[in-house]
């Protein structure tokens, strides 16, 4: 490794720094990280970064904003150091996860809805409303507007959804203008009159100030506004001097391009298939489990390079006034069967509604949600494997392990790229059927072997794919391999 | 002829759009967030202003992430959002609530944004004062402005120059004319002195001894290591005095209750500290119990748990308040400079 390069790690995972080091056959450069008495992070950089490539490994975990704030003190004492590339690693990136939408008495996340019909029903008003200001006619009567300008007043004129202005314009168009200049500036008029839309944009909106006055009655307001803190992250980064940041299985892909930096997100996917294939017995017999339906493409891929079966667990919440008898719902999962009927196996797939894991949830305030989950895909006596990107709270991950056992499967695996297990999760974990629960260690995973036990615990190794994608950073070679075959 | 009918329904569309347009810009008010680091104080800034503090819900995930709720509209209001830096454990905390309420109220459309912060989080740490250090300070600046704050109300910055780290107007408050009104009501001033118990204060102390008429001294203080304080040397008479040490924050309080021994050893009658940000984090409550200083009194900028007697609070609300409500309309903050309002 040339000398050029140099690696800090914060205090989040330092064994994890430790292994990537010796991956790469260098020493971690000394930083001393502690706090000062009023609680303030505090850092000092004591080896010299001047045009180095500088690392900074910190994983997203523990205590979230104190790690987090150290990652961007860190990057910002190097950036102001001299450094001439900062790039921080972040093997679980925090905040990825974006916190569930509140849903209202319908069922449907209203956040975005209201916004939805603000931005349609101004359009739609718009139409109305510009359509007095069809003096456009008149004028072109008067005016007499000529052929090769209406061209150029239609062009405008389309981004309005309206056709009667547009074919006034073309009616009236037979006639002679003076001046193509005039034109542009009626139209201007007609983009310009959207202003006076917003009172009628507001007047029309009655579906939002039903919902706000529903919610006011309620006490809540209109609370279901929950702040979305990726770009946010992103931005924070970048400010304090990041110029690249490498990460593992984002929880969303979209997250990268909340960064103007590049972002390169590993894969884990190499590594648990290396895993399920060594170390699971009779893997071929195995089903490939995913606990929500927004997993499915990651088990599916799993799967597929495996050559397994996929089961998947879907998991509504849906409110208890809504119309509808149970077979409502199924019928709403049926486009979801058909997603296992594309995978390679011809077992037709049994959509079974277990009645039992239906539970009025406490966390409505305002209504009570009922929470349905049903399993598309059979698992009778067979090895289920769970994946999963990450396992926070362990909820979903246990609750889709009692479903799997109930419907029949001998053993349940779980396999997530990041373990997180806040609050007491481990408790859950613990007096689940869960048989054997396999993290990375992208964050420590002491405490879990702690609580679980060496034999239920398998921790995947990335510190290798870490290095070598930091090597390759270096030395500006493709990384790309890493993504397919992993290390 | 034409092309007046045609500029004549222009203004008229114009003159229906500003109607409509100014009707709008009244409608616009000030919205009072509160972050988690100190309610007492939003409380108390809310109650002055006559307005409700906005339903916000600051939590944190059990894997310790901040998540912010927006309980009410906020869409084209003046937003002002109150959150002090304070905290051993949570300083951290209180600081990521804070980018991502400022974050929140800036993708819910507000027109405005400010910051209230009365203790600015790693203040201190606003010079590279040895090789590589940090300059946390400067990074907490563009933080705020990244995540979208227009506009910050601070008091009594460690050092003004951090005003100069921002690109968005900084108010920097003073908590001096509320002592102000204290010291005339509780202390002797007659027969007082007002001590800067480092050179770096010294300007300050200086100016308000000239405001109030008094004498002045200074204690220079040779420091190693941070939060320790090794030798002290005072320049000024100070036999017989009632000494008022002045400073912006007690944090360790080790150089407080060494300067106030200093200061008796010279044959001090009193020493009275007066402090804007009372932090007192570490050992400041053994030491402050022990130590011989008549009073120590402080602002409620941040929170203070101490409940001792030596420690009194005054309350500053109504000066940042005002400085809400001068921002608000456009008036002028400066006159809180030499002013407190009325209590």
């Amino acid at each position: 490794m040339s000398n050029n390069i140099v690696i800090f790690g914060g205090d989040s995972h330092p064994e994890l720094v430790a292994k990537i080091c010796e991956n790469l056959d260098i020493k971690p450069s000394q930083v001393e990280l502690g706090k000062f008495s009023n609680g303030e992070t505090s850092i000092s950089v004591r080896s010299s970064v001047r045009e180095k490539d500088v690392y900074v490994i910190q994983s997203g975990c523990g205590h979230v904003n104190d790690t987090f704030m150290q990652l961007m003190i860190l990057i910002s004492a190097c950036k102001s150091a001299s450094a001439s590339r900062v790039t921080a690693v972040l093997p679980y990136f925090c905040y990825s996860r974006q916190p569930d939408i509140p849903y209202t008495a319908k069922g449907a996340p209203l956040v975005s809805k209201p916004r939805g019909s603000n931005t349609s029903t101004p359009v739609n008003n718009k139409s109305a409303s510009t359509v007095p200001i069809s003096n456009l006619p008149n004028s072109n009567q008067i005016n007499n507007v000529g052929l090769q300008s209406t061209n150029t007043v239609k062009r405008p004129g389309e981004d309005f959804p309206f056709k009667s202005l547009d074919s006034a314009i073309r009616s009236t168009i037979h006639m002679e203008s003076p001046t193509p200049v005039r034109e542009p500036k009626l139209v201007k008029t007609g983009s310009m009159s959207r202003i006076p839309m917003i009172p009628g944009g507001k007047v029309s909106t009655k579906v939002n100030n039903d919902a706000e006055e529903l919610f006011n009655a309620q006490n809540s307001g209109y609370k279901l506004w929950v702040v979305q803190a990726g770009t946010l992250i992103a931005n924070l980064l970048t400010t304090a001097g990041a110029d690249h940041v490498i990460t593992m299985d984002l929880h969303d892909r979209q997250f990268c391009g909340f960064f103007d930096i590049p972002v390169d997100n590993l894969y884990c996917k190499p590594m648990s298939q290396n895993y399920i294939q060594h170390y699971i017995p009779d893997y071929g017999d195995a089903v490939i489990v995913s606990p929500d339906a927004g997993g499915a493409k990651r088990a599916t891929a799993i799967a597929d390079s495996l050559e397994l079966s996929v089961a998947i667990i879907h998991k509504e919440r849906r409110s208890q006034l809504l119309k509808g008898p149970p077979d409502a719902t199924l019928t709403s999962g049926v486009p979801l069967s058909s997603k296992p009927l594309i995978s390679h196996h011809n077992n037709q797939p049994v959509i079974k509604r277990s009645n039992s894991n239906s539970s009025i949830s406490s966390t409505g305030s305002n209504s009570k949600f009922i929470q349905t989950t049903m399993l598309v895909g059979d698992v009778r006596n067979k090895v289920c494997i769970l994946i999963d990107d990450l396992i926070d709270t362990s909820y979903t991950i246990t609750r889709a392990a009692q479903l799997l056992k109930d419907q029949g499967a001998t053993k349940v695996y779980a396999l997530a790229t990041h373990g997180v297990f806040s609050g007491d999760a481990l408790d859950r974990i613990k007096l689940s059927p869960i048989d054997k629960i396999i993290v990375s260690n992208t964050i420590p995973q002491d405490r879990t072997i702690k609580k679980l036990g060496k034999s239920r615990v398998g921790i995947i190794d990335v510190s290798l794919v870490f290095a070598e994608a930091i090597r390759r950073i270096h030395n500006g070679e493709s990384i790309s391999m890493l993504f397919e075959y992993g290390f | 002829m034409p092309e007046n009918l045609g500029l004549t329904k222009v203004t008229k569309q114009t003159e229906l759009m500003s109607g409509k347009d100014s009707s709008e810009m009244t409608s616009n008010s000030i919205k009072l967030l509160a972050g988690n680091s100190h309610p007492e104080l939003a409380e108390l800034i809310s109650k002055r202003l006559g307005i409700p503090l906005c339903k916000v819900g600051v939590y944190q995930y059990s894997n310790k992430e901040t998540s912010v709720t927006i309980g009410e509209s906020i869409r084209d209001e003046d937003v002002y959002i109150i959150q002090t830096g304070i905290g051993q454990e949570e300083i951290n905390d209180f600081l990521m609530e804070l980018l991502i309420l400022i974050h929140a109220c800036k993708t819910a459309s507000a027109r405005r944004i400010t910051a209230v912060i009365p203790n600015f989080p790693y203040a201190r740490q606003d010079r590279k004062d040895k090789s590589r250090a940090p300059i946390t300070a400067k990074l907490v600046a563009n933080l705020l402005e990244t995540a979208g704050c227009d506009n910050v109300i601070t008091m009594d910055l460690h050092a003004s120059q951090i005003q100069g780290f921002f690109h968005i107007p900084v108010d920097n408050l003073y908590a001096e004319p509320s002592f102000l009104n204290y010291m005339k009501l509780k202390v002797d001033l007659d027969n007082a002195i007002l001590v800067s118990p480092d050179a770096g204060g010294a300007k300050r102390v200086a100016s308000l001894a000239d405001k109030m008429d008094l004498n002045f001294a200074l204690i220079h203080k040779e420091r190693q290591k941070a939060n320790e304080v090794s030798r002290m040397v005072l320049v000024g008479d100070v036999t017989g005095k009632t000494c008022l040490l002045i400073d912006d924050m007690a944090d360790t309080c080790g150089t407080l209750v060494k300067a106030c021994d200093t200061l008796l050893e010279h044959g001090a009658k009193e020493v009275l500290a007066i402090v804007t940000h009372g932090i007192f984090s570490g050992d400041a409550r053994e030491k402050l119990s022990n130590s011989r200083l008549t009073k120590i009194v402080c602002s409620n900028t941040v929170p203070v748990e101490l409940d001792l007697p030596v420690v009194d609070q005054v309350d500053i609300s109504p000066t940042l308040a005002e400085a809400i409500r001068r921002l608000h309309n456009g008036e002028s903050v400066s006159y809180l400079f030499n002013y407190a309002p009325p209590v």
